[in-house]
């Protein structure tokens, strides 16, 4: 559509010149729309590579649960693992992923904000799931258990819920899924998409309430600012903040 | 074969003397009645295709219902086999979410068909999943139903994509 105002076009079979607009061309038959074709010839292929992706996280997701319990070094095995899956995702398709590792645009206010947000949210679903962890099943559920006993248990589990999932989380699912299914589906189908596979691959059906808007935010802000960062910082400040409330609180959940 | 006011045979759009082909559907306007009728047939074909794609959508948007169906049945049956009274009421929940979410995910389907059914399709393996946790036999319960209702999944989203490129390559709507 650009092209029409700068330079005549031509058919790009024949090389006749035709008007805008048209679908075929009058000379030759040739319809005007190969480029566009081309890209509908990939989203099959892409979208088994997205299977291939959520497969494999799947079983990233469901692999810890055969193991008796969590240990600090079982969490950070899977932890690594799923940096490495999530690294060669989007390495593979690093071409067309890399300028989102740019941060066009910056503006702290903006950031500001969006932590700000981020953090808010974060205290407000912390304290409505422990209140229908208690209400509805009677349990109260720590991520803090685990590293405890630890050291530098503090620090590990902050490496280990914070750091690690805001950037690979982020890297797989805004960065490679997000920019592959926007070869296949228009943004807001690709933002839906994402959010609601972001939520599943967490295998914590409750959460669904806060997962999917949270995770809708953040791919918005992702398409919008064509930076992977604002989500990073995000996510990261979402699940300090979890953090944070569990290693001050250990027996006392609001 | 040229009509009064010079309008498409095919797609009845005006079209000037000298254009060879039509602007809007590329009918071939000065070839040979062969070439015509084969334009027509090739166009009837891809039309007819587009007719099953749209059908086997349609089908796997049908499907979500019966996961709603199916888990509503299976939750009513094991429902009265629960002693707890805790337990009974979480059950009870999280089986009217799910019923919830699938049947949204069938009305949601008319409008985004993709979404919908990748979303219904990556819900219902994470159940299976989740419920293999629990209790790994629970996979082979239904096992055939499971298959049936995720392979009409997969075609229905593959069908999506393909109806997409064809309605592309007739390049019409």
């Amino acid at each position: 559509m650009d092209q029409q105002i700068t330079q005549p076009i031509i058919c790009s079979n024949c090389e006749n010149p035709i008007s805008a607009g048209i679908k075929f061309c009058s000379s030759c038959g040739q319809a005007q729309n190969e480029e566009e074709l081309k890209t509908y010839n990939g989203k099959w292929p892409n979208l088994k590579q997205i299977a291939l992706f959520f497969s494999i996280q799947l079983l990233l997701c469901v692999s810890p649960s055969f193991f008796e319990s969590t240990t600090i070094t079982s969490s950070l095995f899977f932890d690594i693992i799923s940096a490495v899956a999530a690294i060669s995702f989007f390495g593979y398709s690093w071409q067309e992923n890399k300028h989102l590792l740019k941060w066009p645009n910056f503006s702290l206010k903006k950031l500001l904000l969006l932590i700000g947000l981020a953090i808010g949210s974060s205290l407000l679903i912390n304290f409505l799931v422990g209140y229908i962890n208690q209400t509805l099943f009677k349990a109260d559920f720590s991520y803090y258990g685990p590293f405890m006993f630890h050291e530098y248990g503090s620090y590990l589990m902050i490496l280990s819920i914070a750091i690690f999932p805001a950037l690979f989380e982020e890297l797989a699912c805004r960065g490679y899924l997000l920019q592959k299914l926007l070869k296949i589906v228009d943004k807001r189908e690709a933002i839906y998409i994402t959010s609601i596979l972001f939520f599943l691959m967490h295998f914590s059906l409750i959460s669904f309430f806060w997962m999917i808007p949270f995770a809708m935010v953040m791919a918005y802000v992702r398409i919008k600012e064509n930076t992977l960062w604002y989500g990073i910082a995000m996510h990261f400040f979402f699940n300090l903040t979890v953090c944070l409330i569990d290693i001050l609180n250990p027996n006392n959940f609001f | 074969m040229e009509t009064p006011n010079n309008l498409c045979t095919c797609c009845y759009r005006t079209y000037s003397p000298n254009d060879v082909f039509c602007n809007g559907c590329g009918f071939p306007l000065q070839g040979t009645e062969q070439e015509q009728a084969f334009y027509q047939s090739e166009r009837t074909a891809k039309e007819i295709d587009l007719g099953e794609l749209t059908g086997k959508v349609e089908s796997a948007r049908k499907s979500l219902y019966w996961i709603a169906v199916l888990i509503g049945v299976s939750t009513f049956i094991t429902y009265f086999g629960i002693e707890d009274e805790q337990e009974k009421m979480a059950q009870a929940v999280i089986a009217v979410i799910i019923i919830c979410a699938f049947s949204g995910l069938a009305i949601w389907g008319k409008r985004k068909p993709t979404t919908a059914m990748i979303s219904g399709l990556s819900l219902y393996l994470i159940l299976i999943i989740l419920s293999a946790i629990v209790d790994p036999l629970s996979i082979l319960s239904g096992i055939i139903i499971k298959v049936i209702i995720i392979g009409y999944l997969i075609k229905g989203i593959k069908a999506v994509v393909e109806a997409d490129k064809l309605k592309k390559e007739l390049n019409i709507d």
